[in-house]
């Protein structure tokens, strides 16, 4: 049997487990990000710590709701846990985008009480609010799949602009863009595995892949940087 | 022209002079800072209110300035910051 047959088979144990892989990761990432933050007070930082909280949450909802459907649960559970589920996925996509682009929008010695919610993030949360409405209504996840379409294409250049810059210092900053480039590929084949191909498992399985990869980057960057500069 | 420091480049400028004279007077510090007199008094009202050092009075009323443990640790830290903050393009 090959792998993808018995991924397929076993498809509701795996996607359980996927979904604690990454939550398991963005937990580390978190706290790790988190500490720095603590010390530097560094905004980059703190938003970077934000969109992995979110893709967290994002991710152990669904990981409740795959269990509780698993196990069979109330069919009126879904919606609810889906729009939330999407929602922090969203949010996570935008956090990350804003890490990058902070500077040129945040003047300097701007301080806000929150990082989760100020005049500029609120302008965030009302995108992801629409964009999960509009999901709703029209029955689908198209609406976030152009959003992060979008959203990881931006991050892409601005990541290959940093890595021409900083790679010859930072090595880190070629599996940024990496990370970045696999991201947008995974929303990409998202979109076409629900639009052209009814949700082909192939496909599916490959995105998981991806987005697995995606998050391992990041904590292999997170523990690589440690380790780098001690 | 020399490029502007960053935040965290002043920061970790002031800390490290503080630690290498152990205890430094206001003035002096403002001189080996580098900054204008209302940044230099913003960036160090900013590190007294996170604990990063101390403000020291003697019984002549002279004041300086000493590094607490948090200030020591973050420059201890400040190489794994950069790093992160320079390759994730943060």
């Amino acid at each position: 049997m090959d792998l993808y047959a018995l991924l397929i088979q076993n498809k509701e144990i795996f996607k359980i487990l996927y979904a604690l892989v990454i939550v398991l990761i963005c937990t580390i990432i978190v706290f790790k990000s988190d500490k720095l933050f603590r010390l530097s007070s560094h905004k980059g930082i703190q938003y970077f710590r934000n969109a992995f909280l979110f893709y967290g949450i994002g991710f152990a909802i669904r990981y409740f709701f795959d269990f509780l459907l698993f196990q069979s649960a109330l069919p009126g559970y879904f919606y609810f846990v889906d729009e939330l589920f999407e929602y922090f996925f969203i949010m996570g996509g935008f956090f990350l985008l804003y890490s990058l682009l902070w500077k040129k929008i945040e003047y300097p010695g701007l301080e806000y009480t929150s990082s989760l919610l100020n005049s500029r993030i609120v302008v965030f949360h009302l995108m992801a609010l629409l964009i999960v409405v509009l999901d709703f209504l029209w029955g689908g996840y198209l609406f976030m799949f152009i959003s992060q379409i979008i959203v990881f294409f931006i991050a892409s250049i601005i990541s290959f602009s940093n890595y021409q810059k900083k790679n010859k210092k930072y090595k880190f900053s070629k599996f940024y863009l990496l990370a970045m480039v696999l991201g947008f590929f995974a929303w990409v084949l998202n979109a076409i595995a629900e639009e052209y191909f009814s949700w082909n498992q192939g496909i599916v399985i490959n995105v998981y892949i991806l987005n697995l990869i995606f998050f391992l980057l990041f904590l292999y960057g997170v523990f690589r940087i440690r380790k780098l500069a001690k | 022209m020399a490029k502007k420091r960053e935040r965290l480049e002043v920061i970790r400028d002031i800390l490290k002079t503080i630690r290498q004279n152990r205890q430094i007077k206001p003035t002096r510090l403002l001189y080996a800072s580098n900054l204008s007199p209302q940044m230099f008094k913003d960036y160090i009202n900013e590190l007294i209110t996170k604990g990063f050092i101390r403000l020291d009075i003697d019984k002549k009323e002279k004041k300086s300035f000493s590094l607490t443990k948090k200030g020591n640790e973050f420059l201890e830290e400040y190489r794994i910051i950069e790093d992160f903050v320079e390759n994730f393009g943060l």
